[in-house]
């Protein structure tokens, strides 16, 4: 289906027409605007400022407890966190029946506290459609992998997974009169669950 | 060459008509804008980081042959089936093959400029095929039969009552509800059958990564990821500037990208795809439509850099007043004058002129495109082309020739004084001055500068 003559064309007229070298900037990005002891709170008041809740807890079972109170564990459920069993749902081949998900708990591998996105790969997410389809999303992040902005984030995280994702918030929409309207057709809700 | 008519002065002028709703969109923007200078604000270092992007982006163009290879093998590799075309015709044939090859006829796209600028929705029903748009803005502009008015927020042109009687004719929603709340949900309702249903699913791409063979989709509504996901085949298009070369690099765009759109920290999903999932296809279509050509002069190939954020329409004071659809390409304002007269000289040789150059496009730019320069550029090659209309050609060749003539000019301002104060109604009627239309002509002055100088160094002389 690759056709070669469009292909050749273009990079030949890319080749004339391109300008000469121009180098790339020798460092990239910033040291984080937030100190050490601060990445906690600041993390915490962008998760709500995107919509979000953040709640710090200090072991599983308090969020365990905190979701159960929250959500109808009897409706389909799946926690991808080991040591949350909270599962209630079995992924069929079929993607079109995650639709009935009502909560996915999943394991956070990098936050960055500048804009509150949490760092998702394939490892953690498992089936790729689940943070986007499920209705509430629930994130556990542990404090120690907390960083200040995105350029420290790209430090640790493995861009050499099949697909990862930064979310920051639930699904969001403004096209009607710039109201902002939390649930468009992502998760109505995020919670993250900050532990030690 | 034949002339271009001034087909933004025109539209501008209908949107105009409704002056309360000129209000609003002028406020909305503007409202953005503000929204946008609090998030720059924010980080101390905006503009070390704006000048990163910019020569991050430069390098890129001044290898872009080279990284569009290097992300074609990784790609390759990844098991991403890659694709070229060099023009919207192409683009479109290629999806339409992959459709076909697949005998699917669903499609759900996410938000894409560049599917915009090939004209595929048109193509694609025209062929049988079902075309959902599952952006709510662009549902919402696609339900109405129209093309989006901005880049980021595509039905910002209508209010929530025009959404709500579409809705209401569309979804079945009930009928008066203007709800934003209400609406979205029926949206969210109606566009899940559509994501599950689908076939295929086409996104654009917001960067690609040489050095990784994959690429970045940003959204808000996680409409990309919904669509991607589900959809047995995933077809990801791109115009060929959108490459970088690393995955390090992400970290600048993705903190100037959602803070200059729409002044969010970040957009809710920012999604990295490498490869396809187990069981699912992914393509990448690698598009040129013009841009080598705009790569190959040096006046306008930094408008290449462009990450499509909008931040140069929001504060537009043009845009803000004449509205989206004014400009009669897929991406309006100051950026978009630019971009299209480089795909069609002759159809948009009106737009380089929508600007007053005032330099704002500029000065928000994330990635310093110097806009309003470029603009300037623009209608000096479009004078030199003859592709100006023929009104502004007769009133700059008369200014040429009253400005070369220092008695002339004595002349035309004395005659112009005498006119203005015997003959008012006259100066000020529209049909006569283009310049009366919307305000009124100043008082003329009793003298000129000229007059008063003399006469106050003959004063100062005795």
């Amino acid at each position: 289906m690759a056709n070669p003559t469009t292909r050749e064309t273009i990079l030949a007229a890319i080749g004339r027409g391109k300008p000469d070298l121009l180098p790339l900037p020798e460092t990239i990005g910033f040291p984080p605007n937030i100190s050490a002891d601060n990445l906690v709170d600041s993390f915490m008041k962008m998760v709500q400022t995107n919509g979000g809740q953040a709640i710090r807890v200090t072991s599983l079972a308090e969020a365990s407890a905190f979701l159960s109170e929250e959500y109808d564990l009897t409706l389909p459920i799946l926690s991808r966190v080991p040591g949350l069993e909270i599962s209630n749902f079995t992924p069929q081949e079929d993607l079109r029946l995650l639709v009935d998900l009502h909560l996915v708990v999943l394991q956070g591998i990098v936050g960055v506290a500048e804009n509150a996105a949490i760092w998702l790969d394939e490892t953690a997410i498992g089936i790729r459609a689940m943070p986007f389809i499920t209705l509430n999303l629930s994130i556990v992040l542990s404090e120690k992998n907390l960083v200040g902005n995105m350029h420290e984030a790209y430090r640790l995280i493995d861009t050499s997974t099949g697909f990862g994702t930064f979310i920051a918030g639930p699904s969001k929409t403004a096209d009607i009169e710039q109201s902002l309207v939390i649930g468009a057709h992502g998760s109505k809700t995020l919670t993250v669950f900050l532990l030690p | 060459m034949d002339t271009a008519s001034p087909k933004h002065a025109k539209a501008a002028e209908a949107f105009l008509r409704d002056e309360e709703n000129t209000d609003w969109h002028n406020e909305t923007l503007w409202f953005v804008r503000s929204k946008r200078d609090r998030a720059a604000q924010s980080l101390p270092e905006w503009e070390q980081l704006r000048e990163q992007a910019s020569q991050i982006k430069a390098h890129t163009l001044s290898k872009l042959d080279d990284y569009l290879i290097q992300l074609e093998e990784n790609a390759r590799q990844n098991g991403i089936i890659v694709h070229w075309a060099a023009n919207g015709d192409e683009h479109n044939q290629i999806v339409l093959d992959i459709m076909r090859k697949h005998k699917a006829t669903k499609i759900v796209k996410s938000k894409s400029m560049l599917t915009e600028e090939c004209h595929l929705n048109p193509f694609l029903i025209k062929e049988g095929i079902e075309v959902i748009d599952t952006d709510l803005g662009e549902r919402i502009v696609q339900l109405r039969n129209e093309p989006p008015s901005h880049i980021v927020l595509p039905a910002i042109h209508l209010k929530k009552k025009h959404i709500g009687d579409l809705f209401h004719i569309h979804l079945g929603t009930e009928a008066g509800a203007t709800d934003p709340q209400y609406l979205t949900e029926a949206a969210r309702i109606h566009l899940r059958q559509k994501f599950l249903l689908a076939d295929v699913a086409i996104t654009g791409v917001n960067f690609a990564i040489a050095e990784t063979g994959g690429f970045v989709v940003c959204t808000n509504e996680g409409n990309a990821d919904l669509g991607a996901h589900l959809a047995k085949v995933h077809i990801a298009c791109m115009g060929i500037e959108k490459v970088i070369p690393q995955a390090e690099h992400l970290g600048v765009f993705l903190r100037l990208l959602a803070r200059s759109a729409t002044g969010q920290a970040v957009t809710t999903y920012s999604s990295h795809f490498r490869k396809p999932a187990p069981g699912q296809e992914m393509h990448l279509v690698l598009v040129d439509n013009g841009r080598t050509r705009q790569l190959a002069s040096p006046d306008f190939r930094n408008s290449l850099k462009c990450i499509r954020c909008g931040a140069c329409m929001n504060t537009c004071p043009v845009y803000r007043r004449s509205g989206g659809h004014s400009y009669h390409t897929a991406v309006a304002g100051p950026i978009g004058s630019i971009l299209a007269p480089n795909i069609d000289m002759k159809e948009y040789a009106d737009l380089p002129f929508a600007s007053t150059l005032c330099g704002s496009c500029t000065n928000v730019c994330p990635v310093k495109i110097d806009i309003h320069q470029q603009l300037y550029k623009w209608r000096q090659v479009l004078g030199e082309a003859g592709a100006v209309e023929s009104t502004k050609k007769v009133g700059m060749t008369g200014m040429d020739v009253l400005f070369s003539h220092p008695w002339l000019y004595r002349f035309a301002g004395r005659a112009g004084r005498w006119f203005m104060q015997k003959f008012p109604s006259l100066a000020n009627k529209p049909s006569l001055n283009p310049w009366a239309i919307h305000r009124d002509m100043p008082k003329p002055p009793e003298q000129s500068f000229r007059d008063w100088y003399a006469q106050q160094n003959q004063k100062k002389n005795g």
